[in-house]
């Protein structure tokens, strides 16, 4: 890994926009706007699943995901410019591979949300109780955003080796 | 004034302490305030921009919650933040307009929960689409400024 490490940041792409003036500061922006679009999004969802606002149709609460996932896309590109620009600050850190972890949780939870209990969505009324699977998936995913978010935060503090 | 505040006790131990739970944890408090504040105010503006119309209005109205919750704990540690760099920021015009952004989204926001949730029953007015826009964009102004802080 150390050598794909060395050749990513040595290639001409990396230090080109590793240069850009402003580019990073941009990034940082676009990645603030989308966290808050993905847990804006992703935390009214999770807390219905979670079975507050029960009065809410599940299927309504879910209208906000798109933009939601919208938000997740920002991020992962600006996410992958970050690590282009720097790959070796983020490779050997602690706290990037604890983020990564936690995105990479939050990824499966909803896809086995999605491809299991998804359907069972449709048939929750409004003001009805959630199942406990609902609950758990719920819970998972917002904690796992607000780890994704602590960990990120935390990267020029932990596990970086200094 | 500002450096006598910045040279307390307090404030030297947070940014003087190795302890992840001083400086560490303060800024990322702010962070995890922001997006709940902001992700709030995303979701409460969608709806009033016709996303999520089945969500029923007074319901909407409780995530205002977690938006004031989100002011408090980004308010606490704002001034944290501020009275640490106390001299530094009182000079960045950023700051200011970071202050004024916010000050301009809240009246906006106020103004949304006055007048976007009523009727109960109805879907929010016309009217009140140019307010969700511009909550939108001063909110996302605030965080752009807030981030550009570190640069300028």
């Amino acid at each position: 890994m150390f050598g794909f490490i060395s050749w990513l940041e040595a290639t001409g792409f990396s230090t080109t926009l590793r240069n850009t003036t402003w580019l990073w500061p941009t990034c940082e922006s676009i990645h603030f706007l989308g966290l808050t679009m993905l847990i804006g999004a992703a935390g009214f969802f999770d807390l219905r699943l979670m079975g507050f606002m029960r009065r809410v149709p599940i299927a309504a609460a879910k209208a906000f995901m798109p933009y939601g996932i919208a938000g997740f896309a920002l991020n992962l590109m600006t996410g992958t410019l970050f690590f282009v620009m720097r790959p070796s600050m983020y490779a050997f850190s602690a706290a990037w591979w604890a983020k990564v972890f936690f995105i990479v949780l939050a990824g499966f939870n909803a896809m086995l949300f999605e491809t299991t209990l998804g359907a069972r969505v449709l048939t929750l009324g409004p003001g009805e109780n959630t199942p406990t699977s609902f609950k758990i998936v719920g819970c998972v995913s917002l904690l796992s955003w607000f780890a994704v978010l602590y960990f990120g935060r935390m990267l020029p503090y932990i596990g970086t080796g200094n | 004034m500002l450096q006598r505040l910045q040279d307390s006790a307090f404030c030297m131990w947070v940014v003087g302490s190795d302890s992840l739970w001083a400086y560490p944890t303060i800024l990322t408090l702010h962070t995890a305030g922001l997006a709940i504040i902001v992700g709030a105010a995303f979701v409460i503006d969608l709806r009033m921009l016709g996303v999520g119309a089945e969500v029923p209005l007074p319901l909407m109205r409780t995530v205002f919650r977690f938006f004031w919750a989100g002011f408090i704990i980004n308010l606490a540690s704002g001034v944290v933040l501020f009275a640490v760099d106390a001299v530094h920021k009182a000079k960045q015009p950023v700051f200011f307009v970071k202050l004024a952004l916010i000050a301009a989204a809240i009246v906006v926001t106020a103004r949304i929960r006055r007048r976007g949730f009523t009727p109960r029953d109805a879907a929010p007015s016309a009217a009140i689409r140019p307010l969700a826009i511009a909550s939108l964009t001063l909110w996302a102004g605030a965080i752009v400024a807030g981030r550009l802080m570190a640069y300028l």
